[in-house]
């Protein structure tokens, strides 16, 4: 199995925070580093100086009066009471003639660093560093000048802690930040990753949660919400209509279905077997036409079908209208068509004259006797034309109107009457094929009967 | 009338042939594009049924390619799809007609009757004349027995299509594509709406009607 780090550590903001950590650490290392130089390093010189200044003294006194004015300078500097150094004097052989030190360090002329028993104010032995250099006086004698590195030793220590702590706690911080933040960020990727896989076993009602902070997240779990709510809405509607198809058509199958049976159990009169037989092609045939519907309509929708030429959009309204009217006047509707010529559209003319007969059937249908159905075309503003069909029927509901266009939905007062529920979803899908639209209002008839005004509007040319 | 039907699929060949059968014809049956091509160019037949989904050649190229060969007989496209796109490029293939699966058996024969007509009268013709009912296309005036009977446009177009395929059976939906350009079925009855109308204008005022409903397919005009 491959080597997982925890799920914080997986992240983006993780790889970048511990980036971010190592450019603060070599920052703050070159920045104590610095420090350390300046104050330790300082301190150092300082020292040096001043020792050299101290056995410039001490030679000058030695060439003025020789070994014995040295002597006498020792002991007037040692105790002196802001005394800062340590002396000691020998012989070149290694006989100490006077000082602070029980020897001499081994080391011949120069620089040293040697540790001394010191005693400490309340009485107790300690051990101190010291630093000094050793010259020779003439031949005569040897001659230490150290310092009591105990103090600045302290010093030092505790800038070299300051900077290690310094260091080690900057580190510790950053990368504390660094896998805080990436945690926080990873735990509200992680909610839209659930999201996600909620969704994709199979609940479309998950939703990413919004924060208040309209930061980044919440604007990609409102995208993502807002993608979800479209997709929920697609899935519903062709389950819907796999729903609705499977409805519609169980009826009349089930119908055939009986009616076989019975034609199977007992032998019937020529003519009734016909008659049987011919009812059963026509629900058939009603079966093949929603499916063809069905079909037609996916086409429309994938774009496949429906080829856009310039075309007098007024002279087809005007054919499908003439067509119909004998129909209307049957069912004794009072019939008009208004309509000039020359409304030149891009369109497909098999579709507008489906989506226009569709429109004026239905005006017919539930138009009751006595009614008025006017069938119109009108230049509206910005460049189209519509296409107007409108009834004294009783309309359809301000609720119900976007329902209507739906696959396989009906009006509550269509319900009775026979009817596939595609025809107005098709002239839904026209419109879009035309790039046009498709509304419905009451077309200002009295409340119990308003009418219906259905326009389709399209893209003039 | 000797029919060659070109169809891969046999139970709807066989199908075919029986209702031709039955109506009088003779059909040959070839399952696939190439042979299809090689029988219609043999040119013994009145009538070509093509499905447009063929193995070894497309029907669309068959019947292109029987028509540079110089091959006459009026071609009938079978198929399962019924959109635009598909008639119109049928049509431009040289197809004389074009039948949507599934097909009502007397909607089959009708068309196939109608086209051979077409074929056997290439003669531009002015006048129309069916028992005493007379059509003047230059004029476009019809009478009957020397009385002038008055028709709207669509009317005399109506009539015009009935006559030319006079004694011939024609249905709603050739009706629907030929007279009204209607490719789609209306969810009304308005075919026969029209064709009372047409008919109380020419058949009324006379004892002897023309205009005949023939029922489970259509409509036929003959004295």
């Amino acid at each position: 199995m491959r080597f997982r780090l925890p799920a914080f550590a997986r992240t983006t903001t993780f790889r970048l925070s511990l980036l971010y950590a190592v450019l603060i650490t070599v920052y703050s290392a070159a920045l104590l580093g610095y420090l350390y130089v300046s104050t330790v390093g300082f301190m150092a010189n300082q020292t040096d100086e001043r020792i050299n200044a101290e056995i410039d003294s001490i030679e000058r006194a030695y060439r003025d009066g020789g070994l014995a004015r040295v002597s006498q300078s020792l002991i007037e500097r040692a105790s002196a009471p802001d005394r800062y150094f340590l002396y000691q004097l020998e012989t070149p052989s290694g006989i100490k003639l006077s000082g602070d030190l029980s020897d001499m360090p081994s080391e011949q002329n120069g620089k040293v660093g040697f540790e001394i028993d010191a005693r400490r104010p309340d009485g107790t032995q300690m051990t101190v560093n010291a630093e000094g250099r050793i010259i020779e006086l003439g031949n005569e004698a040897r001659l230490l000048v150290a310092f009591d590195a105990g103090e600045r030793g302290t010093i030092t220590r505790r800038i070299t802690l300051a900077v290690y702590t310094a260091a080690a706690v900057g580190l510790l911080l950053s990368l504390l930040g660094g896998v805080l933040i990436s945690r926080s960020v990873a735990r509200r990727a992680e909610e839209l990753v659930h999201t996600a896989e909620a969704v994709m076993a199979g609940d479309l009602t998950q939703r990413a949660p919004v924060r208040i902070w309209d930061d980044e997240f919440d604007r990609l779990a409102e995208r993502m919400n807002s993608m979800l709510d479209r997709l929920e809405h697609l899935v519903r509607d062709s389950r819907h209509t796999g729903d609705a198809i499977a409805h519609d058509l169980r009826s009349p199958l089930s119908r055939m279905r009986n009616r076989l049976e019975a034609a199977l159990a007992r032998p019937l009169a020529a003519q009734d077997a016909e008659a049987a037989l011919r009812l059963t092609i026509e629900e058939v045939d009603q079966v093949l036409a929603t499916f063809n519907a069905i079909l037609r309509l996916s086409r429309l929708d994938a774009g496949t079908e429906g080829r856009l030429v310039r075309m007098d959009a007024s002279e087809v309204l005007v054919d499908v209208a003439e067509f119909l009217e004998p129909v209307a006047e049957a069912a004794e509707l009072d019939f008009s068509i208004d309509a000039s010529r020359n409304m030149h559209v891009m369109g497909d003319r098999d579709l507008i004259m489906q989506a226009m007969s569709n429109l004026i059937e239905n005006a017919i249908k539930y138009t009751p006797a006595g009614g008025r159905i006017s069938v119109s075309a009108r230049r509206a503003a910005e460049g189209y034309v519509d296409l107007i069909v409108a009834d004294t029927g009783p309309g359809i509901p301000d609720a119900e109107r976007d329902d209507v266009k739906k696959r396989f939905v009906r009006g509550d007062s269509a319900r009775t009457l026979q009817g596939s529920g595609l025809g107005l979803a098709l002239v839904e899908a026209v419109a879009a094929v035309h790039r046009g639209s498709f509304e419905m209002s009451d077309a200002g008839g009295p409340p119990e009967a308003p009418g219906l005004k259905a326009v389709l509007r399209l893209r003039r040319a | 009338m000797r029919v060659l039907v070109i169809e891969d699929d046999r139970e709807t060949a066989g199908f075919i042939a029986e209702v031709l059968a039955d109506a009088g014809h003779e059909a040959e049956l070839v399952h696939d594009g190439t042979s299809g091509l090689e029988r219609a160019q043999a040119g013994e037949f009145d009538v070509l049924v093509v499905d447009r989904m063929l193995p070894g050649k497309d029907g669309l190229s068959l019947v292109r390619e029987y028509r540079e060969g110089g091959g006459a007989s009026p071609a009938l496209f079978l198929t399962a799809l019924n959109d635009v796109d598909n008639r119109v490029e049928g049509l431009r293939a040289g197809g004389d007609d074009y039948l949507p699966k599934p097909f009502a058996p007397a909607e089959l024969v009708a068309r196939i009757e109608t086209l051979d007509r077409r074929q056997s009268g290439d003669m531009p013709v002015t006048v129309l004349k069916a028992a005493d009912l007379e059509m003047d296309l230059l004029a476009r005036k019809v009478t009957r027995r020397g009385q002038k009977v008055d028709l709207q446009p669509r009317e005399f177009r109506l009539l015009e299509y009935l006559m030319r395929n006079a004694g011939q059976v024609v249905t709603r939906k050739m009706l629907l594509e030929k007279v009204w350009d209607y490719h789609f079925d209306p969810q009304t009855n308005v075919i026969d709406v029209h064709v009372s109308r047409l008919r109380s204008k020419i058949d009324k005022d006379f004892d002897e009607p023309l205009l005949h409903t023939v029922r489970g397919s259509g409509y036929r005009l003959e004295a």
